[in-house]
């Protein structure tokens, strides 16, 4: 599953968050989304989740319009995972995952052992099997998103969306969480703040500055000192590991 | 103590079915006229299945009993039902556990139409329940137009609705208490007092015929909608993500409960914190699921106001107490007990 942009332009009143933005995600790609705050990553992300409606341009998944198809159909194809979780009420962990299977059920259509079984699976990718009856709004910050993920996961899609997913979160929940979705095979696109976390994980990497594409391309392509310096007004040195891995150093 | 998986649900139904039909059985032999126990089962024998043998009670006690009795326990629980469910309903369309049905204002509405019908005689052509037709006329008013309300500029949300529905029940008190103010009459006064504490006592066959079905209807309509109010409760954001799109269904929640609460008013008058304190008491216990919690609220609200009726019939001698202050008195402590009891929270951090 693919996912474009084609120019997708964003105004609240006269400010224009969005300036006609077009990206591409292949296939099995994880693509990264950078840019300062306020640089319209969320709100771009958010177009193509749905919450907002474009003021121009389009998205399309594998070529489909968006606004062509049902929001059913448009939630079995994209998850999402996005930052903030709260609920004004307690669900167990079972529940909330439950409620992945959402938008494959008819109206009338009751949970099936079926359901139950890839609620259990998912919980288990996550490795939050052994939280399966507890509140939701117990657990930790890293274990809430972990159980959001194990509902993505339920929703079954080829496509994941991440709106800064481990924002509030630890270095360790932050990696675990980035290796987990990246070992998902499934296509991904998301918002980073943290450059390497994005060195770390990214295919290819979106820049955006005022609600427009200031670079893109492959991960260290994209990631160089120049375009660092521009974009975020500080200064790096960047070196590469035994391994090949590259990493940002601020100076 | 965590007991929410579905066996635990499914023996609470299989023990709550019976007893709202024990309830029923039991409640009509109380009251203030003296009627054996034998007497008011063989009425209701016979007047179910015409047995002719059982024929040998006097007139007084057929109507008391068929006539007066069961009609009013009939309408407890369609009363008790309706409030309850409306209250998750509420609880889920303003995404806020401290909504009651009347949150769209319903309470001030109706109580306006009450006070306009007793005072100035307004739609007396409305037949002998003219109080009640008015009042059901000023919830149904004020809940389209809070919703009406919240829905300018832009769609509507939780915290609009909620706003829209204190600043219309501003109004409708205001303008209650300004025709009270002006009219000055004592006697039309304690009327209006006395109907908005709610009571029962109104009870006719040809209210529960109305009444029941619209309720239970009502009732198995939102029983079958128990997926998108859990969604609901997620927030617009989440559910788009999950594949619904939650505003017109809102709309159309907000209409079906405001219809089933105005029917409840009409019935049996304010009949308050039912609806607020059984769907936190079911919650407490069996959590948050709807496909659970409505099913259950239904019958324990019901069965909650048989029971209270009851106590309302015999608490004072030879008279009645409103069921509103009852329910009130008894209702509040028994919520206090357990919130403090359990380690409820209301979402967050729980402690």
């Amino acid at each position: 599953m693919k996912i474009d942009t084609q120019d997708i332009r964003l105004s609240y009143g006269a400010k224009e968050i969005l300036k006609g933005v077009s990206i591409n995600v292949p296939c099995k790609q994880f693509v990264g989304v950078i840019g300062p705050n306020g640089s319209g990553k969320s709100t771009m992300l958010k177009c193509i989740y749905r919450v907002l409606k474009p003021t121009g341009g389009c998205v399309s998944l594998n070529g489909e319009k968006l606004e062509e198809i049902s929001y059913r159909e448009s939630a079995k194809k994209m998850a999402v995972l996005a930052q903030h979780n709260y609920y004004n009420f307690e669900f167990s962990v079972r529940e909330v995952v439950l409620m992945g299977r959402a938008p494959h059920k008819k109206a009338m259509e009751r949970d099936n052992a079926k359901d139950y079984e890839i609620v259990d699976e998912a919980l288990k990718t996550v490795g939050m099997y052994d939280f399966i009856d507890r509140d939701f709004s117990t657990l930790s910050g890293g274990e809430q998103q972990r159980v959001i993920l194990a509902r993505a996961l339920a929703q079954q899609t080829p496509c994941l969306i991440l709106d800064e997913p481990t924002n509030h979160l630890d270095i360790t929940h932050q990696l675990q969480l980035m290796r987990m979705v990246k070992n998902l095979n499934v296509t991904i696109i998301s918002a980073i703040h943290d450059l390497n976390i994005a060195a770390m994980f990214c295919d290819r990497i979106y820049v955006l500055k005022n609600g427009e594409i200031a670079a893109h391309g492959k991960t260290e392509d994209v990631l160089t000192r120049e375009l660092i310096s521009d974009i975020y007004k500080v200064e790096v040195e960047i070196v590469k590991d035994h391994k090949g891995q590259m990493h940002i150093l601020f100076l | 103590m965590k007991k929410r998986n579905n066996s635990f649900f499914i023996l609470a139904m299989a023990v709550l079915l019976p007893l709202l039909v024990f309830s029923i059985l039991a409640s009509i032999t109380f009251g203030n006229a003296d009627i054996s126990i034998k007497e008011v089962y063989s009425v209701v024998i016979y007047k179910l299945f015409h047995i002719e043998s059982l024929n040998t009670f006097s007139d007084a006690v057929h109507d008391v009993v068929w006539l007066i009795r069961l009609p009013r326990v009939l309408l407890a629980v369609a009363v008790g039902m309706g409030l309850s469910v409306c209250g998750v309903i509420m609880q889920a369309v303003v995404k806020n556990p401290l909504a009651d049905p009347y949150v769209l204002g319903i309470s001030s509405g109706a109580s306006l139409g009450a006070t306009l019908a007793i005072m100035l005689g307004v739609g007396a052509f409305l037949g002998q329940n003219s109080v009640g037709v008015a009042a059901f006329l000023g919830a149904m008013g004020t809940s389209f137009a809070v919703m009406f309300i919240s829905s300018i500029g832009g769609r509507s949300n939780a915290g609009k609705l909620i706003l829209a529905g204190m600043a219309v029940s501003a109004v409708c008190s205001a303008f209650s208490s300004f025709v009270l103010y002006i009219a000055n009459d004592k006697n039309a006064m304690s009327q209006v007092t006395f109907w908005t504490m709610g009571s029962l006592a109104g009870a006719k066959w040809s209210k529960v015929a109305v009444v029941l079905p619209i309720i239970i209807i009502g009732t198995l309509l939102f029983w079958t909608q128990y997926r998108n109010l859990n969604l609901m409760l997620l927030g617009d954001e989440v559910s788009i993500t999950l594949g619904t799109d939650l505003h017109k269904v809102r709309n159309m929640y907000m209409i079906l409960s405001s219809l089933m609460v105005g029917f409840a008013v009409y019935a049996a008058g304010m009949i308050g914190f039912v609806g607020l304190i059984i769907p936190h008491a079911i919650r407490m216990l069996f959590g948050t699921d709807h496909m659970k919690m409505i099913p259950l609220c239904a019958l324990t609200g019901a069965i909650f106001l048989i029971w209270s009726d009851v106590a309302c019939r015999i608490i004072l001698p030879n008279s009645e107490m409103p069921i509103g202050i009852l329910i009130s008195i008894i209702g509040a402590p028994c919520f206090i007990y357990l919130m403090v009891r359990r380690s409820y929270g209301f979402g967050g951090d729980k402690s």
